[in-house]
């Protein structure tokens, strides 16, 4: 089931964009569904946690249908498609009319209600033909009383596609901080699990711009800082179909740097099995996987254009009780690992060796949460796994976690980590082989020769304590210390994790609407440096 | 001595539907009808005001103030034309929704784990939760009332979404805009471990 994925070195990491915009942007033509309402108003403000539109100054609602409203506000909920138009409210619909103190309706049913304050509540349909009395349904003439200042996005007119999205034109950002107006705005809120997809790298910040989208597609543009890069914009296609299926595609562009494009694509298979196929291609290169999931079972294949591929089955019990609420889970895989050229490098006649086959055992204990003295918690787990390889190779790994919680009063928590994992390489007769001394010895980026790591024959140790001070005096605010120390081999100097980092972050609310998550940590003494400090900020809605 | 005895009265807040002669058409309510002197210059639709209702439970329309009652509190028989139900539609109260997130054994213990929300276009790492213990997080939002936030767990990236225990993409949770609301979620799998 091998494919290969090509990319040819691209001219410019803009016109790469430029070209994909192009071809992505015809794409979801087919899938963008028609608008079937709009709203305009002196002012259209939108609330994105209730999904709700309010026009003020003068409301005119459409439907894609021919029917007309106005009235001097007018009200829509997103989440049930109601429509509440208040005061001198007119509805028409070709040569036919209705006037009324209110009026409601709705988007996607042909029902309306007419409230005259003086006679009470009428009905008839869309077609405006003649009303009966009916009762004042007090739910369909729900106006909220919302705050305009709370707002997520003001407005002048809104075209909703429902159970989708809804455009903006223009858009101002009333609570959002840093939020530019824009001429114009698509805000999705399909929950189908594909939107949540992404087939773009990684991002320390994100903030996506939709382009165009209807309730199984959007095409956004993403502004995007990256570690490393920096700054970059993204091109992503999302196609899905509710939470059963989707597929996106992406181009991520840094300004400084060479573009990457990818793909990722999820289908479930009825009720216990899910395939996926995902991929990343740039100038350098690009690889490909595809997967069969489910409870029990896994198989993944991956290739890349470098020559590499391989193959693992997997079958694993479900978590079982072992005792006192410890459990476990066995899994077994088996597969293969192929390079062209050979796997074994170091072998002579490593061309023998393009493919090798392996087999593995895992056992896993999970101990249940339990308390300690000092009216603390703690919560443990235990890993051991070894695979064999079909040249004289094996691995062994053991890890153990601990995590303690301390309580020290209702709005202050101390946490504790030790995490270790003991991994060796083993091959019989040929160790030195594999793990040869350096000769000269192995050097860091600053010149300084690492002797240490002469003792290093394929046996590593990695060693995590942690402490964490969380302080949450309320549900909107939280501050937490974090010192973590890593001992492990080899390491030294700026070779493997930095030995202490200490990081502080503080999570806050400065207004109703807008929640800020700031972090700075510091790496001590390591690659040469004092210390290293590192920003991590994210604006929250 | 209006104003004085408009001060001792009970305070309603309302959002007007409509406003004409001495009829008041109150959002989710009913039709009140206006006290002798009132009128309906200051009313605008859609836009919450307060009445008092005098002893013919006439309404006049009042400054708003902080703790007038809401709509749903206003006596039944003080409407001309009645709801057939009644509701109460302030989506300015913040009411607070709590998230209990518990994560299977073979999370990583010093990740932190996140709610992706639709607010966001789905930011896998919207919303940082506050630990509880080692498998227990929790994070209380503030939400309007009548909210409905569709939310999905991760570790911080789409990579480390959650998965069900067939390893599938599971629907989104919906934390609801309601006085003391509470979701537990019990994370069955994640999409890069197992």
């Amino acid at each position: 089931m091998a494919f290969r994925l090509r990319v040819k070195p691209p001219r410019s990491g803009f016109a790469r964009v430029a070209l994909a915009f192009v071809v992505m942007a015809g794409l979801p033509l087919g899938a963008s569904a028609r608008a079937t309402a709009t709203l305009d108003g002196a002012s259209v403000f939108f609330f994105s946690d209730t999904l709700t539109l309010v026009a003020r100054g003068g409301a005119r609602f459409a439907l894609a249908d021919g029917t007309r409203a106005s009235a001097d506000a007018a009200y829509v909920d997103l989440k049930t498609d109601r429509v509440v138009l208040a005061g001198h409210a007119r509805v028409t619909r070709g040569e036919a009319s209705a006037n009324a103190d209110a009026i409601a309706l709705e988007i996607d049913a042909d029902r309306v209600d007419l409230l005259d304050a003086a006679s009470g509540v009428t009905r008839t349909s869309r077609a405006l033909g003649p009303a009966s009395p009916a009762e004042f349904d007090a739910q369909r003439f729900a106006f909220p009383d919302v705050d305009d200042r709370y707002a997520f996005i003001k407005s002048r007119h809104a075209t909703i596609v429902p159970h989708a999205d809804v455009r903006f034109s223009p858009a101002s950002f009333p609570t959002s901080v840093g939020g530019v107006p824009v001429p114009s705005y698509l805000h999705s809120f399909s929950t189908g699990a594909g939107f949540s997809s992404s087939s773009l790298q990684g991002a320390t910040f994100d903030q996506p711009y939709g382009l165009w989208g209807s309730e199984n597609a959007l095409t956004a543009l993403h502004a995007r800082w990256e570690s490393g890069p920096g700054a970059a914009l993204g091109l992503q296609q999302q196609l899905v179909s509710g939470d059963d299926a989707y597929a996106t595609a992406a181009i991520d562009a840094p300004l400084r740097g060479y573009p990457v494009s990818g793909f990722n694509a999820y289908r479930r298979l009825g009720s216990r099995y899910t395939l996926s196929v995902d991929g990343s291609g740039s100038k350098y290169g690009a690889s490909g996987h595809v997967g069969l999931g489910s409870g029990f079972l896994g198989l993944d294949y991956f290739r890349s254009t470098f020559g590499s591929s391989s193959f693992t089955a997997a079958l694993r019990t479900r978590d079982r009780p072992l005792f006192g609420g410890v459990t476990y889970r066995l899994s077994g895989n088996a597969g293969f690992d192929a390079q062209y050229g050979g796997l074994l490098g170091q072998l002579p006649d490593a061309r023998r060796y393009a493919t090798v086959w392996r087999h593995g055992l895992d056992l896993s204990i999970a101990a249940p949460t339990v308390h300690i003295p000092l009216g603390a918690t703690l919560t443990t787990t235990y890993d051991v796994s070894r695979t064999w390889y079909s040249f004289p190779h094996y691995n062994d790994s053991f890890s153990a976690n601990a995590a303690v919680t301390r309580p020290l009063t209702r709005t202050v928590t101390l946490f504790g980590y030790y995490l270790a994992t003991w991994n060796a390489n083993v091959y019989p007769n040929a160790q030195a082989l594999f793990y040869p001394t350096l000769n000269p010895p192995l050097l860091l980026p600053d010149g300084t020769p690492y002797f240490g790591y002469a003792a290093f024959s394929g046996a590593g140790m990695s060693r995590t304590e942690s402490g964490v001070l969380q302080f949450t005096p309320n549900g909107n605010t939280s501050y937490r210390l974090t010192v973590t120390h890593a001992a492990d081999f080899p390491q030294f100097g700026g070779f493997g994790r930095p030995q202490w980092e200490a990081r502080a972050d503080v999570k806050f609310r400065p207004f109703p609407n807008i929640g800020i998550d700031v972090g700075r940590a510091y790496d001590f003494d390591w690659g040469g440096m004092r210390w290293q400090p590192r920003w991590s900020f994210a604006i929250t809605p | 001595m209006l104003l004085a005895a408009a001060a001792a009265a009970t305070l309603f807040r309302v959002v007007p539907l409509a406003c004409a002669g001495d009829r008041l058409a109150v959002a989710g309510a009913g039709v009140l009808r206006l006290a002798e002197g009132a009128s309906c210059a200051a009313i605008v639709p859609g836009r919450a005001i307060a009445i008092s209702l005098d002893a013919d439970n006439r309404a006049t329309p009042q400054t708003l103030t902080p703790d007038a009652l809401p709509a749903a509190k206003i006596p039944r028989a003080a409407y001309l034309i009645a709801p057939a139900a009644e509701r109460d539609a302030d989506q300015t109260e913040l009411v607070t929704s709590t998230i209990d997130v518990f994560v299977p054994p073979r999370t990583p213990p010093g990740d932190d784990i996140f709610l992706s929300t639709e607010r966001s276009g789905w930011s896998p790492a919207e919303v940082r939760m506050d630990r509880v213990d080692a498998r227990h997080f929790r994070l209380v939002l503030k939400l309007r009332q009548g909210a409905r936030v569709a939310f999905r767990v991760t570790r911080g990236s789409f990579g480390t979404i959650e998965r069900d225990e067939n390893r599938a993409l599971p629907r989104a949770h919906v934390a609801k805009g309601e006085p003391d609301a509470h979701v537990r979620i019990d994370v069955a799998a994640w999409a890069d471990i197992d």
